[in-house]
């Protein structure tokens, strides 16, 4: 049960709310005409776990023009109704006014929670919002609880160190906001047979303050690393752009994409977009070959959803062979070549060349 | 133009470890910087001062040690430097920190001169949230944009500040005052210079302010003005993994184990046939 504040000990700044009156684990939906973004649909996975501990519906939130559309995408995975800002004067996305415009809905329907999809433009508005309600936000949660004693959201995420996990709760205040990084949680399925309302809300649009003078879209890269099925990802230890271009070509014969660590990232070697870790991106690929990445907790948090890791590394004592699947003792400018050249001939050879490999190990561990 | 720009006296987080029996941090012995992020948007605040005059304030909220980092930033030009720093700010979270940074700022633009721009650093080393300059903004009601790589001020004394997202490259023209946060490694910084150094030694451009000059309400402040809390903090629970290790004889017994072990394993062998063979 949560507890009724004592409103003369808060600060005055903050309103005093009944939190009893507060219901609805919201999702703050990110679109635009042409786009529903995918990290926000990811957000309703976490929504039904807290829903469903609360008891509460999932509302799935779109401020925009031309949005209305995506009502029933998010209805379909999962959300149970929607409430719609459809303007044309939120055309133009400006992060005062588009959080502005929620707050004003948060502050009529009064969630108990809402979560924020932490993209860039999330982790902009976010803040703004949560700061508007006077209420508190924790950012780039890994997961999230309900605790059961009191009906507390409990952000979860790792402070500084990424080996802990701190639990941080907003016992005072509602609602309770929070964010995650994209691909930390799935897309929940689509389930075609869901149905549910659409609220169409008219908002009072601020004047933003700011004008967009200019706007040319950038080139969005092929395959993103949060897509990929195979990575190939590579640390201070590749020791500079040769290394990168081997890892490229053992990339291209998996089909794979490159990736790096922030040394990586740091060194020029990888851009900042291809960044793997808790302040670049989470990745979730079926394979992730790290070389010459120490393993570092700040890293790996990025990969626990990785399928298999293999980890190529000069250091036998590098931490990563604790967190790799299949780990290698060695120097990445000799294995990385072989390991190409081994491809490359399976390649030619065709299935039947697998045969052979794995009758290898029988010799082996016949003699 | 006045600007103030936010920095944080962080400990150097590579040295930080935690205290898993109390659940937290050792501080001890561990060097503090200022926060790396924080760099470019000193950076774009000395090069708006260079081009149109007038004075970059640095401001922190933090223990009295960070006037070392206040010190820092003197050295490269900053030309004042406000510390913020009471007992009664301790154990703030974002939202109590953002609220006494922005009456701060609102107190210079009283007391030292109007505040035209107001410069944050994407996020710090030791709590990475980016949530400070859209909290601040937030109080003072001004616009504002967040990774902004360059700026300068355009017709009728507003700001153009230019950003890359994922999506695009923009532009945005700021009424101001305004609120900027620059992008991670947005901008070079410049170096320290002695004659900064020396003119800071000499001139002690540095304020400090309690809360008995900020006078707060002291339920908006430190612990009590933070509806976060932390309710508990535990080890990460570990993904399962097969950590075999292999110490090749050589390269190609290296890269055919390794083949060996991925074509065994039912999880990856149907992605690597696709990939080789279609
Ligand atoms: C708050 C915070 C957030 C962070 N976020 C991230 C993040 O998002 N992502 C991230 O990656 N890091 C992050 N870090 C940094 C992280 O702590 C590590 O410093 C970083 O991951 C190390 O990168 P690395 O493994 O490439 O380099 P190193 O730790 O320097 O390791 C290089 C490795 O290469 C090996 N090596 C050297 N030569 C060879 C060779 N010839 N062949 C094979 N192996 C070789 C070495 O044995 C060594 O293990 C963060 C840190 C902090 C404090
Ligand atoms: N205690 C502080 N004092 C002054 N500025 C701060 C403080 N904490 C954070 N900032 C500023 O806010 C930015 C974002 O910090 P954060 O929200 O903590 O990730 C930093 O880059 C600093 O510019």
């Amino acid at each position: 049960m949560p507890v009724k504040p004592d409103c003369e000990k808060l600060c005055p700044e903050w309103p005093c709310d009944d939190p009893f009156e507060f219901k609805g684990v919201w999702v703050v939906a990110e679109a635009d005409e042409n786009e529903l973004n995918e990290a926000s649909l990811q957000m309703l996975t976490p929504a039904k776990k807290i829903a469903s501990k609360l008891g509460e519906k999932i509302v799935g939130i779109l401020v925009g023009y031309n949005v209305k559309k995506w009502a029933d995408e998010l209805i379909k995975h999962g959300a149970d109704e929607v409430i719609v800002v459809d303007d044309e004067r939120l055309k133009t996305y400006y992060p005062r006014v588009y959080g502005q415009v929620i707050v004003d809905l948060a502050k009529k329907y009064k969630p108990s929670v809402i979560l924020v999809s932490a993209t860039m433009r999330g982790r902009e508005m976010a803040p703004y919002i949560a700061n508007t309600l006077r209420t508190g936000i924790t950012a780039d949660c890994t997961d999230f609880d309900v605790d059961e004693k009191t009906g507390d959201v409990l952000m979860i995420r790792p402070p500084f160190a990424a080996i802990m996990l701190a639990y941080i709760k907003t016992p005072f205040r509602k609602p309770q906001m929070g964010t995650a990084r994209p691909n930390v949680f799935p897309v929940p399925p689509r389930d075609e047979s869901r149905s549910g309302p659409v609220i169409e809300e008219k908002a009072e649009i601020i004047p933003p303050g700011m004008e967009l003078a200019y706007y040319k879209p950038v080139k969005r890269e092929e395959v993103l690393i949060e897509k990929a099925e195979i990575i190939v990802s590579v640390g201070k230890g590749i020791g500079g752009p040769d290394g990168v271009k081997l890892a490229e070509k053992l990339a291209s014969l998996l089909g794979g994409v490159v990736a790096g660590s922030r040394k990586a990232v740091d060194a020029g070697w990888i851009p900042p977009e291809r960044q793997v870790g808790q302040t670049g991106k989470s990745v979730k690929p079926v394979l992730y070959i790290a070389i010459g990445i120490s393993g570092a907790a700040q890293h790996m948090i990025g990969v626990r959803e990785a399928g298999r890791i293999v980890a190529i590394n000069i250091d036998p004592d590098a931490p990563i062979f604790n967190q790799a699947d299949y780990g290698i003792i060695g120097d990445y400018r000799e294995i990385v070549p072989a390991l190409i050249e081994e491809l490359e001939r399976l390649k030619k050879e065709g299935p039947k060349a697998i045969e052979e490999l794995l009758k290898e190990e029988e010799e082996a561990a016949a003699s | 133009m006045r600007i103030v720009v936010g920095i944080k006296w962080v400990p150097n987080t590579q040295a930080v470890r935690f205290d898993p029996k109390t659940g937290t941090l050792i501080r001890e012995g561990v060097p503090s910087i200022v926060n790396p992020h924080d760099y470019p948007a000193i950076e774009l605040a000395l090069r708006l001062r260079d081009k149109y005059g007038g004075e970059v304030i640095a401001v922190t909220m933090a223990p009295p040690s960070a006037r070392q980092g206040l010190e820092h930033v003197l050295g490269m030009g900053v030309d004042k430097g406000v510390l913020l720093t009471d007992r009664a700010f301790a154990g703030a979270d974002t939202l109590a920190t953002s609220y006494v940074i922005a009456k701060a700022i609102e107190k210079i633009d009283k007391e030292i001169g109007h505040v035209d721009v107001a410069i944050f650093g994407h996020e710090t080393i030791d709590s990475s949230t980016a949530h400070i300059g859209a909290q601040v903004a937030s109080w003072l009601g001004w616009p504002y944009v967040y990774y902004a790589r360059d700026a300068e001020l355009v017709e009728d004394g507003k700001l153009k500040v230019r950003r890359q997202t994922e999506r695009a490259i923009e532009e945005y023209v700021l009424n101001l005052p305004a609120v900027v946060a620059t992008a991670i490694k947005a901008l070079e910084p410049r170096p320290i210079r002695l004659l900064h150094k020396l003119r800071a030694k000499i001139e002690q451009p540095i304020i400090v302010w309690t809360n008995n000059e900020l006078g707060l309400d002291k339920r908006c402040i430190g612990l009590k003005g933070s509806p976060t809390v932390v309710a508990n903090i535990t080890f990460m629970p570990e993904v399962p993994r097969k950590k075999i290790v292999y110490k090749p004889k050589d390269p190609k017994d290296a890269a055919r184990w390794l083949l060996r072990q991925l074509f065994k394993d039912e999880a990856v062998a149907p992605f690597l046939k696709k990939a080789l063979w279609g």
